[in-house]
Protein backbone atom coordinates (compact mmCIF):
# COMPACT_ATOMS: atom_id res chain seq x y z
CA UNK A 1 0.00 0.00 0.00
CA UNK A 2 1.06 3.30 -0.92
CA UNK A 3 1.68 6.45 1.55
CA UNK A 4 -1.78 8.81 2.17
CA UNK A 5 -1.84 11.79 -0.14
CA UNK A 6 -0.45 14.93 1.00
CA UNK A 7 -0.37 18.44 0.43
CA UNK A 8 -1.09 19.23 -3.42
CA UNK A 9 -1.85 15.90 -4.12
CA UNK A 10 -4.60 15.86 -1.51
CA UNK A 11 -6.03 18.81 -2.58
CA UNK A 12 -5.77 18.11 -6.91
CA UNK A 13 -7.62 14.54 -5.72
CA UNK A 14 -10.25 17.31 -4.25
CA UNK A 15 -10.69 19.19 -7.50
CA UNK A 16 -11.01 15.62 -9.25
CA UNK A 17 -13.61 14.32 -7.10
CA UNK A 18 -15.65 18.03 -7.34
CA UNK A 19 -15.35 18.22 -11.45
CA UNK A 20 -17.07 14.24 -10.66
CA UNK A 21 -19.26 14.77 -8.58
CA UNK A 22 -20.46 18.19 -10.11
CA UNK A 23 -20.21 16.85 -13.82
CA UNK A 24 -22.68 13.98 -13.16
CA UNK A 25 -25.19 16.47 -11.51
CA UNK A 26 -24.90 18.89 -14.90
CA UNK A 27 -25.42 15.47 -17.09
CA UNK A 28 -28.60 15.42 -15.01
CA UNK A 29 -29.94 18.89 -15.83
CA UNK A 30 -28.79 18.46 -20.02
CA UNK A 31 -31.26 15.34 -19.94
CA UNK A 32 -33.51 16.45 -17.58
CA UNK A 33 -34.53 18.99 -19.96
CA UNK A 34 -35.28 16.36 -22.94
CA UNK A 35 -37.43 14.10 -20.92
CA UNK A 36 -40.88 13.81 -20.56
CA UNK A 37 -42.32 12.57 -17.14
CA UNK A 38 -44.79 10.78 -19.02
CA UNK A 39 -42.49 8.61 -21.26
CA UNK A 40 -41.72 4.90 -20.33
CA UNK A 41 -37.95 6.06 -20.22
CA UNK A 42 -38.89 8.26 -17.24
CA UNK A 43 -40.44 4.97 -15.56
CA UNK A 44 -37.49 3.45 -16.72
CA UNK A 45 -34.95 6.06 -14.93
CA UNK A 46 -36.94 6.23 -11.01
CA UNK A 47 -36.60 2.51 -10.76
CA UNK A 48 -32.98 2.63 -11.62
CA UNK A 49 -32.41 5.87 -9.08
CA UNK A 50 -34.50 3.87 -6.12
CA UNK A 51 -32.40 0.70 -7.16
CA UNK A 52 -29.17 2.50 -6.53
CA UNK A 53 -30.36 4.55 -3.70
CA UNK A 54 -31.24 1.16 -2.05
CA UNK A 55 -27.90 -0.56 -2.78
CA UNK A 56 -26.24 2.48 -1.36
CA UNK A 57 -28.19 2.05 1.48
CA UNK A 58 -27.47 -1.38 1.78
CA UNK A 59 -24.08 -1.36 1.60
CA UNK A 60 -24.03 1.06 4.01
CA UNK A 61 -25.80 -0.89 6.97
CA UNK A 62 -24.09 -4.21 5.92
CA UNK A 63 -21.30 -3.28 4.57
CA UNK A 64 -20.14 0.20 6.74
CA UNK A 65 -16.55 1.45 7.57
CA UNK A 66 -15.18 2.79 10.73
CA UNK A 67 -17.18 2.79 13.99
CA UNK A 68 -19.92 1.23 12.37
CA UNK A 69 -18.34 -2.18 11.58
CA UNK A 70 -17.49 -2.97 14.78
CA UNK A 71 -21.20 -3.30 15.38
CA UNK A 72 -22.26 -7.17 15.29
CA UNK A 73 -24.31 -7.62 11.60
CA UNK A 74 -27.04 -9.33 13.18
CA UNK A 75 -27.40 -6.25 15.92
CA UNK A 76 -27.31 -3.87 13.16
CA UNK A 77 -30.03 -5.34 11.27
CA UNK A 78 -31.98 -6.02 14.30
CA UNK A 79 -32.04 -2.96 15.13
CA UNK A 80 -33.08 -1.75 11.09
CA UNK A 81 -35.88 -4.05 11.74
CA UNK A 82 -36.70 -2.73 14.92
CA UNK A 83 -37.23 0.97 13.71
CA UNK A 84 -39.03 -0.66 10.51
CA UNK A 85 -41.55 -1.87 12.67
CA UNK A 86 -41.91 1.02 14.51
CA UNK A 87 -42.20 3.48 11.19
CA UNK A 88 -45.09 1.17 9.82
CA UNK A 89 -47.32 0.55 13.09
CA UNK A 90 -48.63 4.02 12.23
CA UNK A 91 -47.78 5.16 8.63
CA UNK A 92 -47.92 9.23 9.01
CA UNK A 93 -45.64 10.81 10.80
CA UNK A 94 -43.64 8.23 12.41
CA UNK A 95 -40.10 9.25 11.10
CA UNK A 96 -38.88 11.11 14.13
CA UNK A 97 -39.68 8.42 16.23
CA UNK A 98 -38.22 5.54 14.44
CA UNK A 99 -35.57 7.29 13.65
CA UNK A 100 -34.77 7.99 17.77
CA UNK A 101 -35.57 4.00 17.95
CA UNK A 102 -32.72 3.37 15.87
CA UNK A 103 -30.19 5.92 16.88
CA UNK A 104 -30.50 5.16 20.78
CA UNK A 105 -30.63 1.58 20.76
CA UNK A 106 -27.56 1.89 18.44
CA UNK A 107 -26.11 4.26 21.43
CA UNK A 108 -27.12 1.52 24.08
CA UNK A 109 -25.59 -0.91 22.42
CA UNK A 110 -22.39 1.36 22.31
CA UNK A 111 -22.94 1.88 26.04
CA UNK A 112 -23.30 -1.70 27.12
CA UNK A 113 -20.78 -3.55 25.18
CA UNK B 1 -42.70 10.52 -2.88
CA UNK B 2 -45.13 11.58 -5.60
CA UNK B 3 -43.98 11.27 -8.68
CA UNK B 4 -43.50 7.42 -8.21
CA UNK B 5 -47.15 6.75 -7.22
CA UNK B 6 -48.29 8.10 -10.24
CA UNK B 7 -45.42 8.62 -12.64
CA UNK B 8 -47.71 8.79 -15.64
CA UNK B 9 -49.79 11.72 -14.32
CA UNK B 10 -47.88 15.26 -14.99
CA UNK B 11 -47.59 16.93 -11.44
CA UNK B 12 -47.92 20.40 -13.09
CA UNK B 13 -51.12 19.70 -14.78
CA UNK B 14 -52.39 18.39 -11.35
CA UNK B 15 -51.32 22.15 -10.04
CA UNK B 16 -53.32 23.68 -12.80
CA UNK B 17 -56.33 22.36 -11.80
CA UNK B 18 -55.89 22.64 -8.02
CA UNK B 19 -55.00 26.04 -7.99
CA UNK B 20 -58.39 26.95 -6.36
CA UNK B 21 -55.62 25.67 -3.25
CA UNK B 22 -52.58 26.77 -3.18
CA UNK B 23 -50.40 25.48 -0.71
CA UNK B 24 -47.71 28.52 -1.16
CA UNK B 25 -48.65 32.05 -1.56
CA UNK B 26 -45.47 33.50 -3.08
CA UNK B 27 -42.29 31.72 -3.98
CA UNK B 28 -40.86 33.50 -1.17
CA UNK B 29 -43.37 31.63 0.82
CA UNK B 30 -42.29 28.27 -0.70
CA UNK B 31 -38.78 29.16 0.01
CA UNK B 32 -39.05 29.49 3.47
CA UNK B 33 -41.59 26.51 3.70
CA UNK B 34 -38.77 24.62 2.08
CA UNK B 35 -36.34 25.95 4.83
CA UNK B 36 -38.82 24.98 7.73
CA UNK B 37 -39.49 21.29 6.29
CA UNK B 38 -35.81 20.92 5.91
CA UNK B 39 -35.32 21.97 9.38
CA UNK B 40 -36.53 18.23 10.82
CA UNK B 41 -35.30 15.02 10.90
CA UNK B 42 -33.61 16.10 7.21
CA UNK B 43 -31.06 18.65 8.46
CA UNK B 44 -30.66 16.31 11.79
CA UNK B 45 -29.66 13.30 9.76
CA UNK B 46 -27.68 15.48 7.38
CA UNK B 47 -25.26 17.25 10.02
CA UNK B 48 -25.16 13.82 11.87
CA UNK B 49 -24.05 12.07 8.72
CA UNK B 50 -21.44 15.15 8.33
CA UNK B 51 -20.56 15.30 11.57
CA UNK B 52 -19.49 11.46 11.24
CA UNK B 53 -17.21 12.46 8.46
CA UNK B 54 -15.92 15.20 10.35
CA UNK B 55 -14.93 12.53 13.03
CA UNK B 56 -13.80 10.15 10.18
CA UNK B 57 -11.38 12.97 9.01
CA UNK B 58 -9.78 13.72 11.97
CA UNK B 59 -9.16 10.19 12.95
CA UNK B 60 -7.46 9.77 9.75
CA UNK B 61 -4.65 12.74 9.95
CA UNK B 62 -6.56 15.09 7.24
CA UNK B 63 -6.85 18.60 8.38
CA UNK B 64 -9.95 20.74 8.78
CA UNK B 65 -9.80 22.74 6.01
CA UNK B 66 -9.57 19.82 3.68
CA UNK B 67 -11.85 17.87 5.54
CA UNK B 68 -14.69 20.84 5.59
CA UNK B 69 -13.74 21.86 2.24
CA UNK B 70 -15.08 18.48 0.51
CA UNK B 71 -18.62 18.66 2.35
CA UNK B 72 -18.66 22.21 0.74
CA UNK B 73 -17.56 21.47 -2.67
CA UNK B 74 -18.56 18.04 -3.42
CA UNK B 75 -21.63 17.72 -0.59
CA UNK B 76 -21.95 14.10 -1.33
CA UNK B 77 -21.35 12.38 1.35
CA UNK B 78 -20.54 8.55 0.17
CA UNK B 79 -18.20 10.80 -2.69
CA UNK B 80 -16.56 12.36 0.26
CA UNK B 81 -15.96 8.74 2.37
CA UNK B 82 -14.62 7.33 -0.70
CA UNK B 83 -12.31 10.42 -1.91
CA UNK B 84 -11.03 10.17 2.35
CA UNK B 85 -10.49 6.50 2.31
CA UNK B 86 -8.52 6.68 -1.57
CA UNK B 87 -6.53 9.79 -0.68
CA UNK B 88 -5.63 7.57 3.09
CA UNK B 89 -4.66 4.20 1.27
CA UNK B 90 -2.52 6.50 -1.90
CA UNK B 91 -4.35 6.51 -4.58
CA UNK B 92 -3.86 7.78 -7.37
CA UNK B 93 -5.60 11.55 -8.21
CA UNK B 94 -6.73 10.07 -11.45
CA UNK B 95 -8.41 6.62 -9.42
CA UNK B 96 -10.11 8.81 -7.03
CA UNK B 97 -11.76 11.14 -9.80
CA UNK B 98 -13.15 8.36 -11.59
CA UNK B 99 -14.08 6.47 -8.44
CA UNK B 100 -15.54 9.35 -6.88
CA UNK B 101 -17.59 10.11 -10.31
CA UNK B 102 -18.83 6.46 -10.46
CA UNK B 103 -20.04 6.76 -7.04
CA UNK B 104 -21.79 9.96 -8.01
CA UNK B 105 -24.10 8.51 -10.85
CA UNK B 106 -27.13 8.07 -9.05
CA UNK B 107 -27.24 12.08 -9.48
CA UNK B 108 -27.97 11.97 -13.00
CA UNK B 109 -31.01 10.46 -12.68
CA UNK B 110 -32.04 11.80 -9.17
CA UNK B 111 -31.94 15.01 -11.19
CA UNK B 112 -33.26 13.48 -14.29
CA UNK B 113 -36.56 12.08 -12.39
CA UNK B 114 -36.69 15.76 -10.15
CA UNK B 115 -35.97 18.69 -12.47
CA UNK B 116 -38.60 17.84 -15.01
CA UNK B 117 -41.08 18.90 -12.14
CA UNK B 118 -40.34 22.30 -12.15
CA UNK B 119 -42.65 24.87 -14.30
CA UNK B 120 -41.20 25.57 -17.52
CA UNK B 121 -39.90 28.98 -16.95
CA UNK B 122 -37.64 27.35 -13.99
CA UNK B 123 -36.10 25.40 -16.38
CA UNK B 124 -33.11 27.58 -17.97
CA UNK B 125 -29.54 28.05 -16.95
CA UNK B 126 -29.64 29.05 -13.15
CA UNK B 127 -30.63 24.84 -13.11
CA UNK B 128 -27.01 24.47 -13.20
CA UNK B 129 -26.45 25.88 -10.25
CA UNK B 130 -29.21 25.10 -7.76
CA UNK B 131 -28.26 21.60 -8.69
CA UNK B 132 -25.55 21.22 -6.93
CA UNK B 133 -28.07 21.69 -3.67
CA UNK B 134 -29.79 17.96 -4.69
CA UNK B 135 -28.83 15.45 -2.27
CA UNK B 136 -30.52 12.25 -1.24
CA UNK B 137 -32.04 14.09 1.17
CA UNK B 138 -33.44 17.22 -0.45
CA UNK B 139 -34.41 14.17 -3.82
CA UNK B 140 -36.35 12.01 -1.11
CA UNK B 141 -38.32 15.25 0.59
CA UNK B 142 -38.78 16.92 -2.91
CA UNK B 143 -40.03 13.71 -4.54
CA UNK B 144 -42.98 13.20 -2.01
CA UNK B 145 -43.98 16.83 -1.43
CA UNK B 146 -44.24 18.42 -5.11
CA UNK B 147 -47.00 16.27 -5.64
CA UNK B 148 -48.71 19.18 -3.43
CA UNK B 149 -46.50 22.32 -4.81
CA UNK B 150 -47.99 24.22 -7.57
CA UNK B 151 -45.37 23.86 -10.64
CA UNK B 152 -44.54 27.60 -10.52
CA UNK B 153 -43.20 27.01 -6.63
CA UNK B 154 -41.16 24.19 -7.06
CA UNK B 155 -38.11 25.48 -7.44
CA UNK B 156 -38.34 28.04 -4.65
CA UNK B 157 -39.14 25.07 -2.19
CA UNK B 158 -36.39 23.13 -3.52
CA UNK B 159 -33.89 25.90 -2.97
CA UNK B 160 -35.22 26.96 0.40
CA UNK B 161 -35.00 22.81 1.27
CA UNK B 162 -31.59 22.09 -0.94
CA UNK B 163 -30.00 25.22 0.48
CA UNK B 164 -30.05 24.69 4.42
CA UNK B 165 -28.94 21.22 3.96
CA UNK B 166 -25.64 22.51 2.01
CA UNK B 167 -24.94 25.21 4.53
CA UNK B 168 -24.72 23.17 7.81
CA UNK B 169 -23.18 20.40 5.86
CA UNK B 170 -19.76 22.47 6.80
CA UNK B 171 -20.48 23.47 10.51
CA UNK B 172 -21.18 19.66 11.15
CA UNK B 173 -18.13 18.34 9.60
CA UNK B 174 -16.18 21.21 11.79
CA UNK B 175 -18.23 20.01 14.59
CA UNK B 176 -17.49 16.18 13.80
CA UNK B 177 -13.66 17.20 13.21
CA UNK B 178 -13.39 18.87 16.70
CA UNK B 179 -15.57 16.47 18.63
CA UNK B 180 -14.08 13.46 17.48
CA UNK B 181 -12.47 11.78 20.56
CA UNK B 182 -14.17 14.09 22.62
CA UNK B 183 -17.47 12.02 22.74
CA UNK B 184 -17.69 8.53 24.29
CA UNK B 185 -18.07 6.21 21.04
CA UNK B 186 -21.23 5.11 21.89
CA UNK B 187 -22.24 8.52 21.18
CA UNK B 188 -20.44 8.45 17.52
CA UNK B 189 -21.85 5.32 16.87
CA UNK B 190 -25.48 6.55 17.63
CA UNK B 191 -24.49 9.71 15.09
CA UNK B 192 -23.33 7.54 12.10
CA UNK B 193 -26.25 5.23 12.28
CA UNK B 194 -28.53 7.96 11.77
CA UNK B 195 -27.71 8.04 7.84
CA UNK B 196 -28.55 4.84 6.84
CA UNK B 197 -31.47 4.63 9.27
CA UNK B 198 -33.18 7.74 7.73
CA UNK B 199 -33.03 6.14 3.74
CA UNK B 200 -34.22 3.07 5.04
CA UNK B 201 -36.91 4.30 6.69
CA UNK B 202 -38.19 6.80 3.69
CA UNK B 203 -38.32 3.39 1.77
CA UNK B 204 -41.51 2.96 3.89
CA UNK B 205 -43.22 5.81 1.94
CA UNK B 206 -42.67 4.68 -1.40
CA UNK B 207 -46.06 2.97 -2.36
CA UNK B 208 -45.92 2.39 -5.98
CA UNK B 209 -44.97 -0.83 -6.88
CA UNK B 210 -42.19 -0.70 -9.95
CA UNK B 211 -40.50 1.40 -8.03
CA UNK B 212 -41.01 -1.25 -4.87
CA UNK B 213 -39.32 -4.07 -6.47
CA UNK B 214 -36.12 -1.77 -8.05
CA UNK B 215 -35.56 -0.97 -4.08
CA UNK B 216 -36.25 -4.63 -2.73
CA UNK B 217 -33.89 -5.74 -6.03
CA UNK B 218 -31.07 -3.19 -5.04
CA UNK B 219 -31.20 -4.46 -1.83
CA UNK B 220 -30.71 -8.25 -2.79
CA UNK B 221 -28.06 -7.08 -5.93
CA UNK B 222 -26.24 -4.09 -3.96
CA UNK B 223 -24.23 -6.54 -2.07
CA UNK B 224 -23.44 -8.55 -4.71
CA UNK B 225 -22.06 -5.88 -7.01
CA UNK B 226 -20.67 -4.67 -4.76
CA UNK B 227 -18.29 -7.58 -3.47
CA UNK B 228 -17.71 -8.28 -7.51
CA UNK B 229 -16.50 -4.61 -8.05
CA UNK B 230 -17.23 -1.91 -5.16
CA UNK B 231 -16.86 1.36 -7.22
CA UNK B 232 -19.02 0.45 -9.93
CA UNK B 233 -21.85 -1.72 -7.48
CA UNK B 234 -23.98 1.08 -7.07
CA UNK B 235 -24.11 2.16 -11.24
CA UNK B 236 -24.39 -2.08 -12.06
CA UNK B 237 -27.06 -2.88 -9.15
CA UNK B 238 -28.89 0.66 -10.76
CA UNK B 239 -29.16 -0.98 -13.94
CA UNK B 240 -29.91 -4.43 -13.40
CA UNK B 241 -32.14 -4.32 -10.42
CA UNK B 242 -34.11 -1.27 -12.07
CA UNK B 243 -34.27 -2.72 -15.83
CA UNK B 244 -35.61 -5.90 -14.28
CA UNK B 245 -38.31 -4.15 -12.09
CA UNK B 246 -39.21 -1.78 -15.21
CA UNK B 247 -39.58 -5.30 -17.31
CA UNK B 248 -41.65 -7.07 -14.50
CA UNK B 249 -43.68 -3.87 -14.01
CA UNK B 250 -44.63 -3.62 -18.14
CA UNK B 251 -44.69 -7.08 -18.58
CA UNK B 252 -47.04 -8.77 -16.06
CA UNK B 253 -48.07 -5.61 -13.47
CA UNK B 254 -49.39 -3.38 -15.99
CA UNK B 255 -51.90 -6.05 -17.44
CA UNK B 256 -53.37 -7.13 -13.87
CA UNK B 257 -56.24 -4.57 -13.61
CA UNK B 258 -56.41 -2.91 -10.49
CA UNK B 259 -52.44 -2.61 -9.67
CA UNK B 260 -51.61 0.47 -11.28
CA UNK B 261 -55.16 1.71 -11.49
Amino acid sequence: MNTALQGWGLWIALAGATLGTYFCRAIGVLLAKKINQESEIFRWLAAVTYAMVAALVVRMVLMPIGLLATVPLWIRILICLLSLGVMVSKPAHRLVPALLTGTLLMLAYGVIR
Amino acid sequence: MSLADKPYIDPSEIALEGSGVQRFKDSSHAFWSGIRDAAGAPAMVLFAGMVGFGAMGKTNGMDVWFTSATSFLMFALPGQVVLLEMAITGSSVLAIALAVTLTSTRFITMTVTLFPQFHEKDRNHGLYASVHLLAMTAWAISMREFQTIEAKHRLSYFIGLGLLCWLISVPGTILGYYLAGMVPPAITLGLVFINPLFFLLTFTEVKVWINRIAIGLGFVLGPFFFILDRDTSLLTTGLVAGTAAYLFDRKVLRKKAGVIG
